[in-house]
């Protein structure tokens, strides 16, 4: 047997049959132990499995039907024969009933003998065979079930909803992301789908399922499920082929996409107001340019002087707006080209002031200064240091009355640093602060007029404070003036 | 002539330069010219003026500052009358998208036309032409 030899039990209290059997046995290459009586063939035939055993039915101590029972119960593989000289019809189903292989008649020739014993272990082979490919095939099943489940595991945790569709538009698989995304609160397999999809995805669908030929090309649509943007997603849509090519359905990959639209639409609304706001002082030159060169005009020297001193002056805003646009720009992709140092912000203040000493002196205003002494230092970059205190001063100037004063304080409080200014200007009006650190805010009123600016000094200092963990406080009365105090944290990194 | 219909205009702008352009240029072409600075002077200017057509600015004190003063203006009767035109760089290359060029949009925009910056006065005159036109 498959060049193993095969081991042969014999349970016999009959000596001479024992040993006949023995010897025809093991001449024809078999290995062979005996039992003279039941005890001893249960002993030996329960502690190792024997590929086959030939059991006596009648026996002294324990009937061969007993001994029968005890083996198969323990190696119900091995191939019994019951052997005996009383054979009846009854004795022979029972054996078999039992779990016998065969009945072996005495006396039997060796011929008998051997013919049984190979078609019992035959039998024995086709068995253990069967029994290891039921092994393999479970074990494969298994792996399986477990490698689906583990899929199924994977595809319900992720963000991503996953609609599969079968050829006739029916649900063969989902995941709850996919119910989440596409709005609907129920889906069973096997039903059809097509009519609860949105639209555009049923048309897609439609479109793959009605074609004769396929390309596994995928097929992407955006579709907004929740008005006003609550909830857009973006379906791909791909069809998935049977082993021998054929279209087996489509799979439905569904992306939340609405965060990304909400930026994308942020980002075009804040081009829309940059191409606005640089549309405004190019306008207003050519508009100057076009009066120039309009043979109607007839403009007398001082409106000709008038006119090309407001263009110089519109030309260097929109150089201005084109520099802060740069430094937001800077600030959006910061750390980078930031230079952190050691700061002595009363320094930086010294500094400012001295570029604004033109400015300051041109309206008259003057300085009045109360620094804590001993001020501790703080880590930043000096540009954007110097950068928050030259918008701040600067708007304390431009927005100021004639001879007006700016209160500069500079204390300490717990962690942080605290730079207040204050101007005696026009103040703000309770709806204009709302608004104050927007993008391209400017208050607008019978007050401001011809004070230039960008509308994003301030958007800057904010941005430059946030940077650094910092806050920004405005406090401002209409007619009278405006205080602004940040406070910058002490030893960040 | 059509200075003789649009005798006196009211101009609408928060930008002082783009103002006095198109001030001196009407001017030049014969017709009087009113101005203001803001929406809410606009609305004074309106109804103490009595003007012939007004021309104002989109994007003044808020947004839509000239939307909101066309509206207050063509509730009247007088100003159901007049052409209100609707002045702004804001079109749309913009993203901004509005152009007052059908009746439907001259419903919810309360305008007779929009005019892109800077306004060239020959483009004006003949959009106040084709006004005189239809209601002629």
């Amino acid at each position: 047997m498959n060049g193993k030899t095969a081991h042969i039990l014999i349970v016999d209290d009959e000596k001479g049959l024992r040993y006949g059997t023995q010897r025809l046995l093991e001449d024809e290459g078999y290995s062979v132990e005996t039992a003279e009586n039941g005890e001893e063939g249960i002993r030996l035939g329960t502690s190792k499995e024997f590929d086959v055993a030939l059991i006596d039915l009648k026996m002294p101590d324990i009937d061969g039907m007993d001994v029968l029972k005890e083996i198969i119960n323990i190696h119900p593989n091995t191939i019994c024969f019951i052997v005996t000289a009383f054979a009846s019809y009854d004795t022979a189903i029972e054996a078999t009933r039992i779990g016998a292989f065969g009945y072996l008649p005495k006396p039997f020739t060796p011929e008998e003998l051997i013919y049984q014993v190979e078609q019992g272990i035959r039998q024995r082979e086709l068995i253990i065979e069967a029994e290891r490919l039921k092994k393999e095939r479970e074990a494969n099943l298994l792996e399986l079930a477990f490698e689906k489940s583990r899929l199924n595991a994977i595809i319900k945790s992720i963000n991503e909803g996953v609609l599969i569709i079968n050829r006739v538009g029916e649900v063969a698989y989902y995941n709850y992301a996919a119910l989440k995304y596409l709005n609907i609160s129920d889906l069973k397999i096997s039903e059809p789908v097509l009519y609860k999809l949105p639209e555009k995805i049923s048309d897609i669908i439609t479109n793959i399922l009605e074609k004769e030929t396929f390309s596994l090309k995928t097929i992407t649509t955006q579709i907004e499920v929740k008005p006003n943007q609550e909830l857009v997603i973006e379906a791909a849509c791909t069809p998935i082929s049977q082993p021998d090519g054929s279209l087996a359905g489509v799979v439905v990959i569904i992306g939340n996409i609405t965060d990304f639209k909400k930026i994308e639409l942020i980002k075009n609304q804040f081009i829309s107001m940059v191409a606005h706001e640089l549309k405004t002082p190019l306008a207003a030159v050519q508009g100057f340019l076009n009066i120039f060169l309009d043979k109607n005009m007839n403009l007398s020297e001082e409106t000709k002087e008038d006119y090309l001193k407001r263009s110089v002056v519109r030309l260097k805003g929109l150089t201005d707006l084109v520099n802060d646009l740069l430094d937001i720009s800077r600030m959006e992709i910061k750390t980078k080209q930031r230079e952190i140092e050691i700061i002595r912000i009363e320094e930086v203040l010294t500094g400012t002031l001295q570029f604004l000493e033109f400015e300051l002196k041109k309206k008259g205003i003057s300085i009045e200064q109360n620094i804590q002494p001993n001020l501790p230092t703080i880590k930043a970059d000096l540009n954007e240091i110097t950068r928050l205190l030259t918008n701040l001063l600067s708007n304390a100037i431009k927005y100021n009355k004639e001879n007006g004063i700016i209160k500069v304080e500079i204390t300490t409080s717990s962690n942080y640093l605290n730079i207040k200014i204050a101007d005696t200007g026009i103040g703000l009006k309770p709806e204009e602060k709302n608004r104050l650190f927007s993008e391209f805010f400017r208050a607008k009123n019978e007050k401001t007029r011809g004070i230039s600016g960008t509308g994003l000094g301030l958007t800057i200092v904010k941005r430059i404070v946030d940077s650094y963990y910092g806050k920004i406080d405005v406090d401002s009365t209409y007619g009278e003036g405006t205080t602004f105090t940040i406070s910058l944290p002490i030893n960040i990194n | 002539m059509i200075q003789e219909k649009f005798k006196k205009i009211l101009l609408v702008d928060d930008d002082i330069d783009l103002l006095d352009q198109n001030k001196a240029l009407l001017i030049s072409r014969g017709f009087a010219v009113v101005t203001a600075e803001s929406g809410e002077e606009g609305w004074k200017m309106f109804q103490s003026e009595n003007p012939d057509a007004a021309i104002l600015d989109l994007i003044m004190e808020q947004m839509d500052a000239g939307f909101v003063l066309s509206h207050r203006i063509k509730k009247t009767e007088h100003g159901k009358k007049i052409p209100v035109f609707i002045l702004t760089s804001a079109t749309y290359d913009t993203g901004f998208k509005f152009s007052a060029s059908t009746a439907e949009e001259r419903e919810w925009i309360k305008c007779d036309g929009v005019l892109n910056k800077p306004v060239v006065v020959e483009e004006l005159i003949s959009k106040l032409e084709n006004f005189a036109g239809i209601t002629k």
